[in-house]
C-alpha cells in the first residue's frame, strides 16, 4: 500500500438492508417467483419417489391420491405454467435468428414457442393416456 | 404561483466528521415547472449551502454523471422533473450498491475496472494497415448492436440490480451490455478475449434476472437483454459442435 493510499479519506461501505426485496414492487415479484420453484422442486422429488414405488412392481405401487395432495399439484401445476409462460414469452426477446439477412419479429419467436410448447403438451399427455389404458 | 417552495432531502455525508451518512433538509423555491432535481441541488448549492458535493455536466442526460437515488429510484437527476414529485418533499440520496466518498458523491472505481475488462473496442486479430481504407458496415449490420451503444456508463443500472448489491464481484448489467455491443459488431474479433470475463460465474452466470436494470436505464439499453441473449450465446457455443467458432 502506498501512503497516499493509507491516506484516502475514509468511505461509507454500502450495504444491503435485509429487506431489500420489500422496497420496490419489482424486487418482490422477483422474491416470489424465485421461491414458487420450492414446491415444484418438492413435487418433483415426491414424483421421483413414485417413479421408484412403481419400478418395485404393482404389488408395492400406491400413488399419493389425497385430497391435499391434489390441492398442492393444481398449485403447482399453476406456478409451472407460470414459469412455463415468463420463460416462452422471453425467449422471443432473447432469440435473436435471421431469415434471409433479416432479423426475425419477436412476436413470431414467441409463437412458435407456444405452438411447439402446446404440441409437446398433446403428444405427452397423448402417450400418458394411451399406455395407461 | 411565485412563492411555491418544495422540500429537498439531500444525503450529507462528511468522511472526516461523520459516522455515517444522513439527509438534511432544505426548502427551496419551485419557480418553475421545468426545474429538475439537478436544478434544484444547483440551488442549494449557489443559494443556500456551498459544501454540497455532487456530480454532474451535461445537464441533457448524455454525460452519465448525475445519476442518484431519486425517492429511492436510481435516476439521472437531470431528467427527473421536480413537478412529478411536488408536493411530496424529494429524497435525493446517492447511488445505491457503492460506496460513498462524500454527500453525493459514489466511489465508481469498481464500475471502471469492469468496463475495462470486457474489453470495450473493437479488436481485430492482425490490424489492417491505415491506407487499407475503412472497415464498412451495412445499416443492418449496425442495427445488430445499436441499441447496446446507447449507455452513457450512468450506472444507474447497477444501483438498480440487487445481485449486484449482494455480490459485488458481479461483471453487472452495463458492462455486459456493452461487451454484447462489440460482440455483435461486424468489424469485431475479440469475442474470444472477452469470454473468461462474461462466460464467469461473475459475469452473465450470477444474474437471476431480476430485470430492474432495464426499468431503469434512460437510455433504453436493455442490459437484461443483453445478460440472457450472452448466457444463450456462450451456451450454444459451449453445446454445439460447430459452436466454438470465432
Ligand atoms: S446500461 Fe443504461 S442504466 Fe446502465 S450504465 Fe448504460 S445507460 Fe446507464
Ligand atoms: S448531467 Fe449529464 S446526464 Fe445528467
Amino acid at each position: 500500500m502506498t501512503n497516499e493510499a493509507q491516506a484516502a479519506p475514509r468511505e461509507y461501505r454500502w450495504r444491503m438492508p435485509a429487506n431489500w426485496w420489500t422496497r420496490n414492487r419489482h424486487y418482490f415479484l422477483y422474491v416470489v417467483r424465485e421461491f414458487t420453484v420450492v414446491p415444484i422442486a418438492l413435487w418433483l422429488l415426491w414424483l421421483l419417489v413414485e417413479i421408484k414405488r412403481a419400478g418395485d412392481g404393482p404389488a408395492r405401487y400406491s400413488p399419493h391420491g389425497s385430497a391435499a395432495f391434489v390441492v398442492f399439484s393444481v398449485i403447482t401445476l399453476v406456478f409451472a405454467l407460470y414459469h412455463s409462460y415468463t420463460f416462452l414469452s422471453l425467449a422471443g426477446v432473447i432469440i435473436h435468428f435471421k431469415v434471409l439477412d433479416r432479423p426475425l419479429p419477436s412476436r413470431l419467436i414467441v409463437l412458435a414457442q407456444f405452438a411447439l410448447w402446446a404440441v409437446a403438451s398433446v403428444v405427452v399427455g397423448f402417450v400418458l393416456i394411451w399406455f395407461a389404458r | 404561483m411565485a412563492d411555491k417552495r418544495i422540500t429537498i432531502q439531500a444525503t450529507r455525508y462528511d468522511p472526516d466528521k461523520d459516522e455515517r451518512p444522513r439527509l438534511q433538509s432544505y426548502e427551496i423555491p419551485f419557480s418553475d415547472d421545468s426545474m429538475v432535481v439537478l436544478d434544484a441541488l444547483n440551488y442549494i448549492k449557489s443559494e443556500v449551502d456551498g459544501s454540497l458535493s455532487y456530480r454532474w455536466s451535461c445537464r441533457m442526460g448524455i454525460c452519465g454523471s448525475c445519476g442518484m437515488m431519486v425517492n429511492g429510484t436510481p435516476k439521472l437527476t437531470c431528467n427527473a422533473f421536480l413537478r412529478d414529485y411536488w408536493p411530496r418533499p424529494v429524497v435525493v440520496e446517492p447511488l445505491n450498491n457503492f460506496p460513498v466518498i462524500r454527500d453525493l458523491v459514489i466511489d465508481m472505481d469498481d464500475f471502471m475496472h469492469k468496463l475495462k475488462a470486457i474489453k470495450p473496442w473493437i479488436i481485430r486479430r492482425q490490424e489492417i494497415p491505415l491506407g487499407a481504407g475503412e472497415h464498412r458496415q451495412t445499416n443492418e449490420q449496425i442495427d445488430d448492436f445499436r441499441q447496446f451503444s446507447q449507455c452513457i456508463n450512468c450506472m444507474l443500472c447497477y444501483a438498480a440490480c440487487p445481485v449486484y448489491g449482494l455480490n459485488n464481484e458481479f461483471l453487472g448489467p452495463a458492462a455486459i451490455a456493452l461487451a454484447r455491443r462489440y460482440n455483435l459488431d461486424s468489424r469485431d474479433q475479440g469475442l474470444k478475449q472477452r469470454l473468461p470475463v462474461i462466460a464467469d460465474n461473475e459475469g452473465v452466470w450470477e444474474c437471476s434476472f431480476v430485470g430492474e436494470c432495464s426499468v431503469v436505464c434512460p437510455k433504453g439499453v436493455d442490459p437484461a437483454k443483453a445478460i440472457q441473449q450472452t448466457k444463450l450465446e456462450t451456451t450454444m457455443r459451449f453445446v454445439l459442435p460447430y459452436g466454438n467458432r470465432d
